[in-house]
């Protein structure tokens, strides 16, 4: 089993013996074996300092003379927490060797180096289902390892932009609208998990290992499917919409009282408009025509909206919100992150976020995993392991070589030195 | 009929309880081969009238979204608040390996139909239930939406520009991303499950996953840096340069996160528009020394951009190594030529509105080909299919549920 000491009452974890190799890097590769290190898996991340990951190029905000610390990083934590660590320079064949034999003692490996990569290193699919016929092998690239943009370089906000997505949200009156947490990597990384536990799936029930490609793009394009379908079916563009519905009205963002503050607002039912209008104090506005049925209402959105926005503009957000909550209407303040850490009671009564043991920080607290396992809870492992630290733990007790070995493979520069603990 | 057998998930049998929240999540399962068969009431989900619509044969209309968000799915009609609809449940979710649901909160317990009842009859079977809240907490019971669950997990507050409001990102991207969520959160229930003998109940929030897909701007920075992320137009708040820049006849979207990328960029920019200051070793390894260039910085790009065409700063930009893609349109994306050359799109036959062309394979799996099925199911298509080829219901016994509405 994997690292920390369990309490012995804590029920078995859902993956459980599972163990995974990643050649990866950043976050559309990583997060998805940071979901499967959560449910117990054994990942062992292979690194190499020639390459270093960019979320190991971490500069503290907070004290730039620091200069680089490849600990430290809170998204190293979101992304590789509960992980393991092994140094290879895979340009070495002694490296590519060992990378193999632990692929061999494996059940699933991801990667996401830049197209052929993989190929050209003598790690490709072929090469590692060789010594493992079972293997489930990930591959996620921007583009996908076929077509003529396969080597194109991207990350998760170009895909954002690429599939239509970005020129698709927001107001009208914007060209481009984009977030701020790069998207695409979250909802591709999500797509591989499904893809790799399918694979489990089916191996399970005696049907081998395979190969799984995904294309960012595509796993993108996929899950904003049923907006593509509008030009497909119908060649029309789809309009920016910003916050507004197509079936129902009021539905939009509302300014409350104090700067930045806001409260979302959906409203499909005449009996939830009723609410609503009792809720604002204005009752009357149930009985003006504009406003007397679903189409007139989506008729007049901009006066809705703008009639709306005058009364909410006087009142405290949250307080707006649990009123219209009782009331049985949608509602729910636009949270940034400190609303959500320190004043979402909800989130807090559902232990929502986690703390986890730090090797350089002591304990920090990170973004939960949503994957509600009720009966196989999850957890994270240590964060903020360095370069290399598990190197003697999955050389010498996994792969099973003698100290002698691995000090040769040291010397031939094929495992690269662990940092100072 | 079940499935064809080359699905990774052929096999599984999946009850789908769900309006749009949770539809993807049994379009991801169903295109693996699961056989999900998606149980609505007498008249059909509502989300089958979701606008855009096309108009169809007889005069009649189908929703887009819902075509493509139910295939490869089965259809039957079900009403669970009469007594024999509840049976007739019971008696499907003790064959099926997963139910999905998206009620709210506690209904499916008040029928008689929780997890706790469910386990009697089949202790293997996963319950996974997708609600706005989750099925806990003081919240549970109140009213969400993929607007409200957007700006209650945090990531409308990070999404646009600065000057304007929040807002969401198109295509219900909280549900989205929550379905999906579900789909992997069932496949590891299932998993265990075999391995355990013993189901159990999933629970998704809504409002989790939003937080959780938007975690970049979340706690772990928060307490780093004690800086809240705001909304800050197109550019990333982390890499520098990054953001739309428009080109002579459209825009592209640009990212620099590595040293040498910044040096091919500055290289570029010097060779087209002969910017020397470009060029200064300052500028020069990871985003974190040119935080604060950004606006200075960006003129530069600005004018290199400006001079030329999309397609010309997208390929030459990529020669060099550079994350440089066009902002595409929805037509863009259906023409890109490179979604063409790895027959991205499928075209599926619908028995109404005929053959249309449909986003395709999320991902590829070599051995158990993804795949659409079939079109997504008319209300009650496969009544007696699964009532009486399957539960064993007989011909009368089926008419008499359709004369008193249960099916």
């Amino acid at each position: 089993m994997s690292q920390g000491d369990r309490p012995s009452n804590e029920p078995r974890q859902a993956l459980a013996g599972l163990r995974v190799v990643e050649f990866s890097a950043a976050m559309a590769g990583p997060w998805i074996g940071r979901f499967l290190a959560w449910c117990g898996a054994e990942v062992i991340r292979v690194e190499s300092r020639k390459r270093p990951d960019v979320v190991r190029l971490y500069v503290p905000p907070w004290d730039r003379e620091l200069g680089i610390q490849p600990r430290l990083s809170p998204w190293f934590t979101d992304w590789n927490a509960g992980k393991r660590f092994v140094t290879l320079d895979l340009r070495q064949p002694l490296a590519v060797e060992l990378a193999k034999r632990l692929v061999a003692r494996s059940d699933i490996a991801i990667e996401n180096y830049s197209a052929g990569v993989m190929d050209k290193l003598g790690l490709g699919y072929e090469e590692l289902q060789q010594g493992n016929g079972e293997l489930v092998m990930l591959s996620s690239s921007g583009f996908g390892d076929t077509g003529p943009c396969r080597r194109y370089v991207t990350w998760g906000p170009n895909i954002e932009a690429l599939s239509g997505m970005s020129r698709l949200s927001g107001f009208p009156s914007r060209e481009c609208t984009l977030t701020q947490y790069a998207y695409p990597d979250a909802i591709s990384a999500l797509h591989g998990l499904v893809a790799v536990l399918a694979a489990l799936d089916h191996r399970r029930r005696g049907g081998g290992g395979q190969y799984i490609n995904l294309s960012q793009y595509e796993a993108t394009v996929a899950g904003f499917g049923h907006v593509m379908m509008e030009y497909l079916a119908l060649g029309q563009e789809p309009e920016r919409m910003g916050n507004r519905s197509r079936s129902a009205a009021p539905h939009g963002c509302y300014p409350c009282r104090g700067e930045d503050r806001w409260c979302a607002i959906s409203v499909a039912t005449d009996s939830e408009w009723e609410h609503l209008c009792r809720v604002l104090g204005k009752p009357e506005w149930q009985s003006e025509p504009r406003f007397a049925s679903l189409a007139a209402r989506m008729e007049h959105a901009q006066a809705l909206d703008d009639v709306i926005a005058a009364r909410t503009r006087v009142r405290k957000d949250y307080e707006l919100m649990t009123a219209l909550q009782e009331a049985g209407v949608a509602a729910g303040v636009v949270q940034n992150v400190e609303d959500l850490a320190r004043h979402d009671a909800h989130l807090a009564a559902r232990d929502f976020f986690e703390q986890i043991e730090h090797m350089a920080k002591g304990v920090v607290t990170a973004t939960g995993i949503p994957l509600g396992l009720r009966g196989t809870p999850g957890h994270s492992g240590r964060a903020g392991a360095g370069v290399g630290e598990d190197n003697d733990f999955v050389f010498g007790s996994l792969l099973g070589m003698t100290p002698d070995e691995v000090e040769r493979a040291v010397a031939a520069g094929a495992i690269e030195p662990a940092d100072e603990p | 009929m079940p499935s064809g057998p080359n699905g990774a998930l052929s096999g599984r049998r999946v009850l789908e309880l769900a309006g749009e929240e949770g539809a993807y999540c049994g379009k991801l399962l169903a295109d693996l081969g699961a056989d999900v068969i998606k149980l609505e009431p007498p008249g059909g989900d509502p989300s089958r009238g979701t606008p855009p619509r096309i108009q169809a044969g007889s005069g009649r209309e189908e929703s887009l979204s819902f075509l493509y968000m139910n295939t490869s799915k089965r259809g039957v009609a079900l009403d669970l608040q009469q007594p024999e609809g509840r049976a007739l449940f019971e008696k499907l979710a003790s064959s099926a390996d997963l139910v999905i649901e998206t009620l709210a909160p506690g209904t499916l317990e008040g029928l008689g139909l929780g997890y706790e009842n469910l386990r009697q009859a089949n202790a293997r079977l996963v319950l996974t239930s997708i609600s706005g809240f989750g099925q806990t907490g003081p919240h549970r019971g109140f009213r969400s939406s993929d607007l409200v669950a957007s700006a209650q997990g945090g990531a409308m507050h990070v999404t646009g520009e600065e000057a304007d409001p929040p807002v969401r990102m198109a295509g219900s991207q909280a549900h989205v991303a929550a379905a999906t969520v579900a789909a992997a959160s069932s496949l590891i229930a299932l998993l265990a499950s075999s391995g355990r003998g013993e189901g159990q109940h999933v629970d998704i929030s809504v409002q989790e996953v939003v937080a959780s897909v938007s975690h970049i701007c979340g706690v772990g920075k928060w307490l780093d840096d004690g800086i809240v992320s705001k909304r800050q137009g197109t550019g990333l708040f982390a890499s520098v340069p990054s953001g739309a820049y428009p080109c002579r006849d459209g825009s592209i979207y640009l990212m620099v996160n590595r040293p040498l990328h910044w040096t091919a960029l500055a290289e570029w920019v010097h060779e087209v528009t002969g910017n020397e200051e470009i060029l200064d070793p300052m500028f020069e390894g990871p985003s974190s020394n040119r935080l604060p260039y950004r606006e200075f910085l960006d003129l530069f790009i600005s004018d290199l951009m400006s001079r030329l065409r999309v397609e010309e700063a997208y390929r030459e930009g990529q020669n060099r190594h550079i994350a440089v893609t066009p902002v595409h349109s929805a037509a863009a994306v259906a023409k890109d030529p490179h979604l063409a050359s790895r027959g991205f799109f499928e075209e599926v036959d619908h028995p109404t509105v005929g053959r249309l062309t449909y986003p395709g394979a999320p991902y590829r799996h070599s051995e158990t080909p993804w795949r659409i099925y079939r079109p997504a199911p008319s209300p009650g298509q496969h009544n007696r299919e699964v009532y009486c080829d399957e539960l064993g219901l007989s011909e009368a016994k089926l008419r008499t549920l359709q004369a008193g509405g249960v099916i």
